[in-house]
């Protein structure tokens, strides 16, 4: 072990030799600006953004009253096994969607929320919330939401549930 | 030192602008139209879903590229019969063709109007036969037949 001593013995000797206290301490600060500073660069923020903003959450998610089921029509995936972001086991999220917006009561900001149907097996039945903000008659098909979305996917027609994604802020540039 | 102190004040300016531009861009309002009438359907990027909703990425400048296909893009169901104005159409139908479709758009392109849309915004009788007859003519010009 004495070589063990010696080694350490020199290796802090040099350091010491080579370096002053307050050029450590100068090291150390710029190191922990330059990591506080990091998170400040364009390309981090850019690369956060293409993700949707997360909203403020409040309220039950198994009632109607949700703030993001404003325009939902169907079961609430949340009561189902799943959450308002995710199917239920054993049911395939449907890419084609119901879109609408939504004003978030946190922030008083608008988000457009996207209804994903949950397909592949047969209703769930439980929590059906009716709630149609913007919803128009099926003669008007394009922004009706009677429309059992499952039909336009690649999966199955069977119907389970409804998400409440959030795609965004629903605001456009002026 | 007062110098090195200067230079990393300059580079935290410059880097608080670059964030400050960064966040104050949204999208454009022709691309919120977009996700609030088309993308619901046509997905996010353009993909659609073979053999039941028609693909616009890669696809949809074709139609530009054979005589009446301009008029089309204006008189399919999704288009007509949607609940935007004339002009929020245009600008739409001109961000659809711009980010989906750039390099099968004609080299003589030129954007949709608000009075173009207005002229001609009336949905077809029977869009299956009209959309065949333009896929038709754009296999005889050459151009791979499209599209579901």
């Amino acid at each position: 072990m004495k070589w063990l001593d010696k080694f350490s013995e020199n290796s802090a000797r040099s350091v010491a030799r080579q370096s002053s206290r307050r050029s450590f301490i100068a090291r150390i600060g710029t190191l922990m600006v330059g990591t506080a500073a990091v998170p400040l660069l364009p390309v981090a923020r850019a690369s956060n953004s293409s993700r949707p903003p997360a909203p403020g959450e409040s309220g039950d998610p198994e009632s109607c009253d949700y703030w993001r089921y404003c325009a939902i029509d169907g079961f609430l995936c949340d009561c189902c096994g799943g959450s308002y972001n995710t199917c239920p086991p054993g049911t395939t999220v449907s890419p084609v969607t119901w879109i609408g917006t939504c004003n978030n009561p946190l922030d008083g900001k608008d988000y457009i929320i996207s209804y994903n149907d949950c397909c592949g097996k047969s209703s769930c039945g439980r929590c059906l919330c009716n709630t149609n903000k913007g919803d128009r008659p099926v003669y008007q098909p394009f922004l009706s939401n009677d429309i059992n979305w499952c039909a336009g996917s690649t999966v199955d027609v069977a119907y389970n549930c409804s998400t409440a994604v959030v795609l965004g802020l629903a605001v456009a540039e002026s | 030192m007062g110098r090195h102190i200067f230079h990393q004040f300059i580079c935290s300016i410059a880097l608080l602008i670059c964030c400050w531009t960064v966040q104050a861009e949204g999208m454009s309002s022709a691309h919120l139209n977009y996700i609030l009438h088309c993308q619901g359907c046509h997905l996010s990027d353009g993909a659609g879903t073979p053999g039941k909703i028609p693909a616009l990425r890669q696809e949809v400048g074709r139609f530009l590229q054979v005589e009446g296909g301009r008029e089309f893009l204006i008189q399919v169901p999704g288009t007509a019969q949607s609940a935007l104005s004339d002009n929020e159409v245009a600008g739409v139908l001109n961000w659809i063709l711009d980010n989906f479709s750039p390099a099968e758009l004609p080299a003589d392109f030129v954007p949709y109007t608000t009075e173009e849309i207005t002229r001609h915004r009336q949905p077809l009788a029977n869009v299956a036969t009209v959309r065949k007859g333009l896929v038709a003519q754009l296999s005889t010009t050459g151009t791979n037949a499209l599209l579901e």
